[in-house]
């Protein structure tokens, strides 16, 4: 089984790369109660992968403009600088990201039924993880490793902003910027993710290891710790799953990074009544 | 010695719309100041002018050069779902003095206990903030204003959801703050009758209007009638003042309230 499994390692390692940047994100995506702002992040970042289809099978190239992560990465930039601005007068902040959801989600749907590729449809949805080449791979390292270096260089500044950002204010920090920065790096982590992984993975990768960290740790290392391990182990064992017995590998992943979840859930309440 | 602030006939509000006017007041070094009113009366709206994060729309807002706060936030306006140790939240007080992109150093974990060490609660170091009680996060957040090294202390409804023991062993820390360290204080409350009977000082802000006095000043009858608009009367029982709402009529200034 493994050595089907390795047939397909450079998307194995493009899965674990972008479970590694999603799980460390998604723990200020969880603790800050942003959950939504990520589902509506990612959906953006699909219409954008969806017009760039679109585009392509209208024979609207753009000498290489419309590529789908740069499509994708672009709208997902203007959506992320709408959210972080933090101004949208007398609409409620969940009511907006409501709109904002359903508004890509629909212009994506329509322009994925016009586009003329096949298999459109199905990236679209689910993404396209085998498809992952190492030269993916390359591309999502580039935008993992300065993401992964900025929150490890601005940890408690992210941290504090994150947590009180009253208090922040009192002490001189710019909370707006730091605000931009981390929703900048959820972004860019969503629109480079989104063309392999999909909107459900995506999405799954930004939540569920976060919730799996916080339910076997009580700090804030311990929950990083817990949720990137969870979010490689749940890539790998779902993606190892998925290629022999012939299953979409995105469901796959999502359905073991549930089952770690709930092991984690069973964990934290055999603990806390032992 | 020049004041800390100073507030010189600062009109105060959000967009164009005026909460407050012509507020005139004085924060001296040493000053233990109650800033109180009911909710909703403009005591934040004074106090985010205070800390500078709102302009003054009239007026002006001047502060010390070395003026550097303390900010004790209310107790829910801290996320408590966040897995932070006691020492973790008290570390971020330095966090500016830190600098950017910098780890807190030995140096700085020994301030920081020797903060939770001032309030009573070093024991507590490695605990998790959200298994404290409300007196031991309040504690916690005062211990991380105190490790910044401020020359303010500003607590925002520092008693607020809290019992009879809890509010007094609070308010009896800050006074000693105040006493035993010489620290400046502001407290914002919205509890009267708690907040006389601590400090030295009181700013009252009820609907637009605002006064400011001593204790033995603004705790009296008239002055409290006129400002809550309302007879009300001025008890001492065992040296501690309360004030209850009179059910008969009183003349303040020729008016019958």
């Amino acid at each position: 089984m493994f050595s089907t499994v390795l047939l397909f390692r450079e998307a194995l390692y493009g899965a674990l790369v972008i479970a590694l940047a999603c799980s460390v994100i998604g723990v200020y995506v969880v603790l800050r109660r942003i959950v939504f702002v990520g589902a509506a992040l990612a959906q953006i970042s699909s219409a954008g992968i969806a017009l760039a289809l679109w585009l392509a099978g209208a024979g609207l190239a753009l000498g290489g403009a419309a590529n789908p992560t740069v499509v994708s990465l672009l709208l997902t930039l203007v959506a992320v600088l709408f959210f972080a601005s933090g101004t949208r007068g007398r609409v409620p902040p969940d009511a907006t990201i409501g709109i904002t959801y359903s508004v890509a989600a629909a212009v994506g749907i329509l322009l994925i039924a016009k586009a003329a590729s096949g298999e459109a449809h199905d990236i679209f949805l689910s993404g396209n993880i085998l498809g992952i080449t190492r030269r993916d791979t390359l591309v999502l390292l580039a935008v993992t490793v300065p993401v992964l270096a900025i929150h490890a260089l601005f940890y408690k500044e992210l941290l504090f902003v994150s947590f009180d950002r009253e208090t922040a204010r009192t002490l001189g920090y710019t909370v707006r910027g730091w605000d931009l920065l981390l929703y900048l790096t959820l972004g860019v982590v969503i629109a480079s993710a989104m063309q392999f992984a999909g909107v459900m993975l995506v999405f799954n990768f930004l939540v569920l290891p976060a919730v799996t960290g916080l339910l076997l740790s009580h700090t804030m290392r311990g929950v990083f710790f817990w949720s990137v391990v969870s979010a490689l182990v749940a890539a790998f064992v779902g993606f190892s799953l998925s290629v022999p017995f012939d299953l979409p590998s995105g469901p796959a992943i999502s359905a073991v990074s549930g089952v770690l979840v709930m092991v984690s859930w069973g964990i934290r309440r055999v603990l806390a009544h032992g | 010695m020049a004041p800390l602030v100073t507030f010189d006939r600062a009109t105060l509000g959000y967009g164009r719309r005026a909460v407050l006017t012509d507020i005139s007041f004085e924060i001296p070094e040493g000053d233990f100041l109650g800033l109180v009113g009911p909710n909703g009366a403009g005591k934040t709206t004074i106090l985010r002018a205070l800390l500078g994060s709102l302009e003054p729309l009239g007026g002006s807002v001047t502060r010390a050069p070395t003026l550097r706060f303390g900010y004790v936030p209310q107790r829910d306006q801290v996320d408590y779902s966040f897995p932070l140790k006691v020492l973790d939240v008290v570390l971020m007080g330095r966090y500016d003095r830190i600098g950017l992109g910098r780890r807190p150093t030995d140096d700085d974990r020994r301030r920081a206990h020797q903060a939770l060490e001032h309030v009573g609660i070093d024991r507590l170091a490695d605990r998790a903030l959200a298994d404290l009680s409300g007196g031991q996060k309040q504690r916690t957040l005062i211990a991380r204003a105190l490790v910044g090294e401020p020359n303010v202390l500003v607590l925002d409804e520092p008693t607020n959801g809290m019992d009879l023991v809890a509010t007094t062993q609070i308010l009896g820390l800050v006074r000693e703050l105040h006493e035993r360290d010489g620290l400046t204080v502001l407290m914002v409350s919205h509890a009267l009758n708690e907040v006389s009977n601590y400090v030295e000082r009181i700013a009252l802000v009820v609907e637009g209007g605002f006064r400011i006095g001593t204790t033995d000043e603004i705790m009296t009858e008239q002055a409290l009638s006129q400002m809550y608009g309302i007879p009300v009367e001025v008890k001492s029982v065992e040296g501690h003042r309360i004030v209850v709402a009179r059910r008969r009529t009183i003349e303040v200034e020729g008016n019958r309230v």
